[in-house]
C-alpha cells in the first residue's frame, strides 16, 4: 500500500447558523467554515492506516474558497493537500463533487485506498462515498465501524440495521468510515506548527482532467427555508422565582395536560 | 403515466415504496426489486407491484453486489423515478447506481412531485434546520424515502405478475462474517414520555438521578448523540437524531441538551417538549414548549420532590 487519499468537506459551522424569524431564511453571517465533523474521523482513520502501512497519506478536498483548509487538515496528519477551487461548486450536488473528487484522485496516479466519511453536516445525502467508489471502479464498503490492514488487504466492519457485516478486500478500494470508526483527535499545538512546512497544492479541473460539465449539478435548488416551529417557548421561571416555584408550575401544566 | 422502480431492503419497506409509487406513477409500470425471497416478491405484488425481482442476500458478498445488474437493466428500460428506502444498503445502492446511470439522486425526499419538468423533492440542510426545496432532470431520478413516509394499503392476494431474480456480479469484495444486532432493550418509538440527558449532565453516575426521575414518571430514558457515541454512558439505539433514532411522544424531556438541529430533527412531531437548560439562549429551551432555565441537578431535584407528593 503506497498511496492513500482521504476527502474531506470544508463546510459552515452549523451551529453558528441562525434563522430569521421573519422570513425563515437561513443567517450564515456568524458561520465559520470548517473541516466537517466526519470527515474528522475519515482523517484520523487515514493517520492509522498511514502508520499501519508506511503509506503516503493524501487530503483532498474540492469547494468555492479551500485553501484555508489545507493547514487544518494538514495538522490532522496528511501529509498534502490538493485542493480544487471553482466557483460553479458553490451550487455542487453530490453529483459534481463526486466527479471532481474522482478526477482528483486519478489524477493523484495509483491510490490504493480513497477514505470518505459518511456525511456532511450541510447536506446530510450519504452519497460522495459510493459515487465516488462507482466513478473510479473500485469496490466501496460503506459505514465502517472499524477497520485494520492485513497484509495488502483491508479488513472492516459495517454496522447495518440488521447488524455487523465482516468484509475482506483488497485494494484499490473506497472506505466510507461512520463516526463510530475511531476518535478523532483535537491538533496538539506541535502538529499546528508542523501543518505550515507541509505542502498545500492547487488544482484545477484541467489537472483532475475534467471539463467544465463536470461540476454542473444535476439538481437545482428552488428555495431554502427553516421550517415554522409552533412552539410557545414559555419560560417557566420568572423573575425572583426561584427554581422550586418553576419546577411547582411545571408540574401543574403537565398534569393538566395529563402527562403526569 | 410513468414507469417507477422500487428497490427496498425488507418487505414492509417494499410496501411502502409500492404504495409512495402507485401515487406519483399514476397508473405507471411498477417494478419491485426485494431483499429476500419469492416470499417477498409476491409480497410486493399483491401490494402494487406490476412485476416482482427477489434478491436473496448472498452469502460471501454485500447485497449491493446487485448495483450492476440493477444498472444494467435501468439503462435499457429507463424508468423515471427508483426509488428506495433510506436503509443503509439502500442508500449505498442508489448513490452507486446515481453514479453508473450519471443520474441526480435526492436522500431522504418528502413532498416528491413528477412532472414534464423534472422530479422536484424536498430534502433537510444543516441536520433539519432548514428545509431545501429542488428540482432534478434526467432520464431517471433516485429518490431515497423513510419508511414512515407512506401508508400502505391492504394486499390483493389475486394480483399476479412477474417473478424472477437477477445475476449477482463479482463484487471484489468478500464476507467473512455476519452477526445480527442484539435485540433492542426498549422501544422509544412507543413510549409515551421519554426523558432525555445530553452533555450538561457531566458524569456516568448522574444517570442514575435521571433514571429514577423517568421511572417515577413512567418515561423511557434516551439521550443525545455524545453521551451514547462519545461517552458510551448509553447504548447506541438510544440516541435520538436525525442519525439516530426519530420520536414522537406525547411528552419529552430534555435535561442539559443544546437542541442543535440534528438532536431536534429526532424530537419535532412530540407532542410536548420539556427543556431544562441553564443556557436560556440555548437553541433547545427556544424551541421547547415550556423550560426552566436553571441547572439541571437543582431543577430533577425539586422535580422529583414535586412527583413523589
Ligand atoms: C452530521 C451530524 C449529525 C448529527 N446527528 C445527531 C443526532 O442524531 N443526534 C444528536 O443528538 N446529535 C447529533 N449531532 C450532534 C449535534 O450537532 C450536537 O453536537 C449534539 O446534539 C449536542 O449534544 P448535547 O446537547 O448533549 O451537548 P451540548 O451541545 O454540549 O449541550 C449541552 C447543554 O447542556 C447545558 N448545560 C451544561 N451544564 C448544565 C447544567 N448544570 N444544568 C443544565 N444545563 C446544563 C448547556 O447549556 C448546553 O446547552 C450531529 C452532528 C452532525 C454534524
Amino acid at each position: 500500500m503506497k498511496k492513500i487519499a482521504v476527502c474531506y468537506k470544508w463546510v459552515l459551522n452549523d451551529g453558528d447558523i441562525r434563522v430569521n424569524d421573519k422570513t425563515r431564511d437561513l443567517d450564515f453571517e456568524k458561520s465559520k467554515p470548517q473541516i466537517n465533523e466526519y470527515d474528522r474521523n475519515g482523517l484520523a482513520v487515514g493517520v492509522q492506516l498511514k502508520e499501519a502501512s508506511g503509506a503516503e497519506l493524501i487530503g483532498i478536498t474540492c469547494g468555492v474558497d479551500t485553501e484555508p483548509s489545507a493547514k487544518d487538515a494538514l495538522s490532522r496528519g496528511p501529509d498534502m493537500v490538493y485542493y480544487l477551487n471553482d466557483p460553479a461548486l458553490a451550487q455542487a450536488d453530490s453529483a459534481a463533487s463526486s466527479k471532481v473528487l474522482a478526477g482528483m484522485v486519478r489524477s493523484l496516479g495509483d491510490v490504493d485506498v480513497v477514505l470518505c466519511s459518511e456525511c456532511s453536516s450541510d447536506d446530510f445525502a450519504q452519497q460522495v462515498g459510493p459515487r465516488l467508489g462507482a466513478l473510479l471502479g473500485y469496490p466501496v464498503i460503506s459505514y465502517v465501524s472499524a477497520v485494520k490492514l492485513e497484509g495488502d488487504a483491508l479488513v472492516m466492519d459495517r454496522k447495518l440495521e440488521e447488524g455487523t457485516e465482516s468484509v475482506k478486500v483488497k485494494a484499490p478500494v473506497v472506505v466510507v468510515v461512520s463516526p463510530d470508526v475511531c476518535e478523532a483527535p483535537i491538533p496538539s499545538v506541535k502538529q499546528i506548527l508542523g501543518a505550515k512546512k507541509k505542502p498545500a497544492n492547487a488544482m484545477d479541473l484541467a489537472g483532475a482532467g475534467l471539463g467544465p460539465d463536470a461540476v454542473k449539478p444535476m439538481v437545482t435548488v428552488q428555495s431554502v427555508k427553516a421550517p415554522l416551529t409552533s412552539r410557545k417557548a414559555v419560560n417557566l421561571l420568572g423573575d425572583g422565582e426561584s427554581v422550586a416555584d418553576a419546577v411547582a408550575k411545571l408540574v401543574k401544566q403537565l398534569s393538566t395536560d395529563g402527562l403526569l | 403515466m410513468s414507469d417507477i422502480w422500487i428497490i427496498a431492503e425488507n418487505t414492509l419497506w417494499a410496501r411502502t415504496l409500492a404504495a409512495a409509487a402507485a401515487a406519483l406513477g399514476k397508473g405507471g409500470k411498477i417494478t419491485a426489486f426485494v431483499h429476500g425471497d419469492e416470499a417477498a416478491a409476491k409480497d410486493a405484488i399483491a401490494h402494487g407491484a406490476s412485476e416482482a425481482f427477489y434478491l436473496p442476500l448472498p452469502a460471501d458478498a454485500p447485497w449491493e453486489a446487485y448495483t450492476p445488474a440493477l444498472v444494467d437493466k435501468a439503462k435499457a428500460e429507463k424508468p423515471a423515478l427508483i426509488l428506495l428506502s433510506t436503509s443503509r444498503r439502500c442508500r449505498d445502492v442508489a448513490a452507486r447506481m446515481a453514479a453508473l446511470l450519471d443520474a441526480p439522486c435526492f436522500s431522504d425526499g418528502k413532498n416528491i412531485a413528477l412532472a414534464d419538468g423534472g422530479v422536484t423533492a424536498n430534502t433537510l440542510l444543516y441536520g433539519g434546520l432548514a428545509v431545501k426545496t429542488s428540482v432534478a432532470k434526467g432520464a431517471t431520478v433516485l429518490v431515497t424515502i423513510g419508511a414512515k413516509d407512506f401508508d400502505h394499503g391492504a394486499p390483493d392476494a389475486s394480483r399476479s405478475g412477474k417473478i424472477d431474480t437477477l445475476p449477482l456480479s463479482a463484487a471484489g469484495v468478500s464476507v467473512t462474517g455476519r452477526k445480527p444486532r442484539e435485540a433492542q432493550s426498549v422501544d422509544l418509538g412507543a413510549a409515551a414520555k421519554v426523558v432525555s440527558v445530553g452533555r450538561g449532565v457531566s458524569k456516568e453516575s448522574d444517570l442514575d438521578t435521571v433514571r429514577a426521575l423517568a421511572k417515577s414518571m413512567g418515561a423511557e430514558v434516551a439521550c443525545s448523540r455524545p453521551i451514547a457515541e462519545f461517552f458510551k454512558w448509553m447504548p447506541e439505539e438510544c440516541y435520538i437524531g436525525i442519525s439516530g433514532q426519530q420520536i414522537k411522544p406525547q411528552l419529552y424531556l430534555a435535561i442539559g441538551i443544546s437542541g442543535q438541529a440534528q438532536h431536534y430533527f429526532g424530537i419535532r412531531d412530540s407532542k410536548t417538549i420539556v427543556s431544562i437548560n441553564k443556557d436560556k439562549e440555548c437553541l433547545m429551551n427556544q424551541q421547547a414548549d415550556y423550560y426552566i432555565p436553571a441547572d439541571w441537578e437543582e431543577t430533577v431535584a425539586e422535580l422529583a420532590k414535586a412527583i413523589h407528593k
